[in-house]
């Protein structure tokens, strides 16, 4: 193989910009949607109000209108109707929350007072929100308590939240009692940086779980004994189910080959692309 | 002279009877494990993060590739997450045949179970005996979508079409023949001297652990504890079928074995009853054409063939596409007992370990 045939070497190897590459813009939501009895009831009365407000001025606007046109001596315009609720002509009805009546999480609450936050029932799902420096206590509670008793902690996920003030993150358990046959959801809503309490304490399996939480949303568990990535490498840059990360991620190798700091593999390419009479670098733009 | 040195190897990523890319960090001490790390992730496809990226509709195709020896199961799982997410009602005939193709699915996924625990730990026959009759499930599957192994089977709120006509025939005709063929395969294995001591004690987890490593499916239920989520909380036509629920003390290999086998046994009887059972009527509730959430979450776990598949689900008010889609897989956390099994035991058994646990690592990576 002779030199002549290379392609200049002199200038700098060219690197696929990654981070500026299409595909990658991030959107970030812009609404909380948090599930709960008492954000529900907000947004009704909001949506009421607004209801009750858009009538009031549909009905000065048509007082302005009759007073305008008896004033000009021309016919009375229509006076306003009330708009008929849509009909649902479909098979779909929004299962609304309601406000907890559940044995197990009147149970909850009485047990735990002022450390639960919110209790409420969705769709036949039981869910409890409880303080975050407490979710050990209240794990702890749900598995030894004689009459609640889930033994078995089914799944442990996490919600990023950009778009919300006082907490980043939701946290949420979901136990299954065996033998009772009922699932409970406890959840925590966490700032960026907190560190909850590990369920591994009270529940083994939380142990990949949380793992994977740590990998993808990266919340750390105080005293886990394993707080390492699971599904990406150690050395992943940034936590791939945050809103703020791009769904075609950092990292992903075109041709760019990110470990290789001295570029030499990126030239090798480049020259053997160059041999092959392909033309790997990008165009420049104008 | 060697006596105090343990020796850490490797069993993966690229080793055949971990069943896709699984890499199991061991330290031994002669044969005996003395530790064992599971590493997991080489498959990570990220399908979460695609599927809340995507229209409710459109996040069917990713979960035929979580599990993807049991598509079925997971387009129930993830139909009915949607449609309690929604507050859909399906029709009664939709949910015959969910339940029907769900139930053969679970042959299908037990038998290529059977197939491949068989011939990693020696017993190369059963291979091609399972195959034959899973070739039959699989042209069921094409018969009613088109497609084999991918099936993308359902809609959110029932089915996109009935059933073809000569689908039944098709399941009769399998009917018919199944009990014997699950016959041969006892005759091979059950009474088989080397397959009882490749199975017989090994990997062993009792209940107690197995509740508080969040296990499930045939390896829970091998244990003792009968926690069928079939029986547990009903979903789609189960709660109008007859059937048991197979459990066996003996918490090892070979409980679990034969935990599948009846298993099948049953999932027979329950095709049965679906195709004699099965109502008039339409295949699909009325929905619209493009779904938009209200705020609601939901965790809705199914009984996959490896264990409880569940799928929480957070809608955003007004929006096209999930909030946050996230998977509850069997396989994930069932692997995680994997320590627990083999600590202590032969190197050998981690192969027999791995493939009583039935895990495939597309769900597991995800």
């Amino acid at each position: 193989m002779s030199d002549a045939n290379l392609p200049e070497t002199t200038e700098a190897p060219f690197v696929y910009d990654y981070k500026t590459a299409p595909n990658r813009e991030i959107i970030l939501p812009k609404t909380v949607p948090l599930p709960g009895f008492r954000a529900y009831l907000a947004e009704q009365k909001a949506a009421d109000e607004a209801d009750a407000a858009k009538w009031l001025k549909q009905l000065a606007d048509y007082e302005a209108a009759k007073s305008k046109a008896e004033a000009e001596g021309k016919d009375a315009p229509k006076p306003p109707a009330k708009a008929i609720a849509k009909k649902n002509d479909t098979e779909m009805t929004f299962p609304a929350p309601v406000d907890a009546n559940d044995p197990d999480l009147l149970r909850l609450m009485e047990i735990l007072g002022l450390k639960v936050e919110e209790a409420f029932e969705q769709g036949g799902e039981l869910t409890c929100q409880v303080a975050k420096e407490h979710i050990l206590e209240a794990l702890r509670l749900c598995r030894e308590d004689a009459s609640l008793k889930f033994e078995m902690l089914a799944d442990e996920t996490a919600t990023h939240y950009p778009a919300a003030k006082d907490f980043a993150f939701c946290v949420v358990y979901h136990l299954t009692s065996l033998a009772r046959k009922k699932r409970l959801r406890l959840r925590i809503l966490i700032p960026e940086g907190f560190e909850p309490e590990s369920a591994t304490q009270v529940y083994p399996s939380a142990n990949w779980m949380e793992r994977e939480i740590w990998d993808m949303f990266g919340i750390r568990f105080a005293n886990h004994p394993d707080m390492t990535r699971i599904l990406c490498p150690e050395d992943w840059e940034g936590h791939a189910l945050r809103k703020d990360y791009p769904v075609v991620g950092w990292g992903q190798r075109d041709i760019d080959f990110r470990e290789d700091r001295s570029g030499m593999l990126n030239r090798i390419a480049l020259e053997k692309a160059g041999q092959l009479g392909i033309n790997l670098k990008r165009p420049k733009a104008e | 002279m060697f006596k105090n040195e343990e020796m850490e190897i490797n069993l993966g990523p690229q080793h055949p009877s971990t069943h896709g890319v699984l890499r199991v960090k061991l330290r031994l001490d002669g044969e005996t494990i003395k530790h064992c790390r599971p590493m997991i992730g080489y498959l990570h496809r990220g399908i979460e993060k695609i599927c809340e990226n995507k229209t409710y509709f459109q996040g069917q195709v990713w979960t035929d590739r979580l599990d993807y020896c049991s598509a079925v199961a997971n387009n129930l799982g993830w139909a009915e997450a949607n449609e309690k997410l929604f507050g859909i009602t399906v029709p009664r005939r939709a949910q015959y045949i969910r339940t029907l193709l769900n139930e053969f699915n679970r042959l299908a996924s037990h038998l290529i179970w059977l197939a491949t625990h068989a011939l990693d730990i020696g017993a190369m026959t059963v291979f091609l005996y399972t195959f034959r009759e899973r070739e039959d499930i699989l042209d069921i599957n094409e018969a009613f979508c088109g497609s084999r192994l991918t099936t993308t089977a359902f809609r959110i709120g029932g089915l996109r079409e009935d059933l073809p006509p000569g689908f039944e025939q098709l399941v009769r005709k399998f009917l018919a023949k199944f009990p014997a063929c699950l016959e041969e395969y006892e005759n091979l294995l059950s009474e088989n001297r080397i397959w009882k001591k490749r199975t017989v004690g090994v990997a062993k987890l009792n209940a107690e652990d197995a509740i508080a490593l969040g296990v499930t499916g045939p390896v829970l239920r091998a244990a003792g504890v009968p926690y069928d989520i079939r029986k547990a909380f009903p979903y789609a036509a189960y709660a109008e079928m007859d059937f048991e629920v197979p459990t066996r003390t003996e918490a090892d290999t070979y409980a679990r074995y034969l935990v599948r086998l009846e298993e099948m046994r049953q999932s027979s009887r329950i095709i049965q009853q679906c195709m004699d059972g099965l109502p008039e009527g339409p295949v699909m509730a009325k929905i619209p054409k493009i779904l938009r959430a209200e705020v609601n979450e939901v965790y809705h776990a199914t009984e996959a063939p490896k264990g409880e598949i569940g799928y929480y689900l957070v809608g955003e008010k007004g929006s096209t596409n999930p909030y946050r889609f996230h998977i509850r897989a069997p396989g994930f956390i069932n692997l995680q007992s994997l320590p627990k099994m083999v600590e202590g035991s032969l190197l050998a058994d981690i192969v027999a370990a791995i493939g009583t646990l039935d895990i495939v690592l597309g769900e597991i990576d995800r």
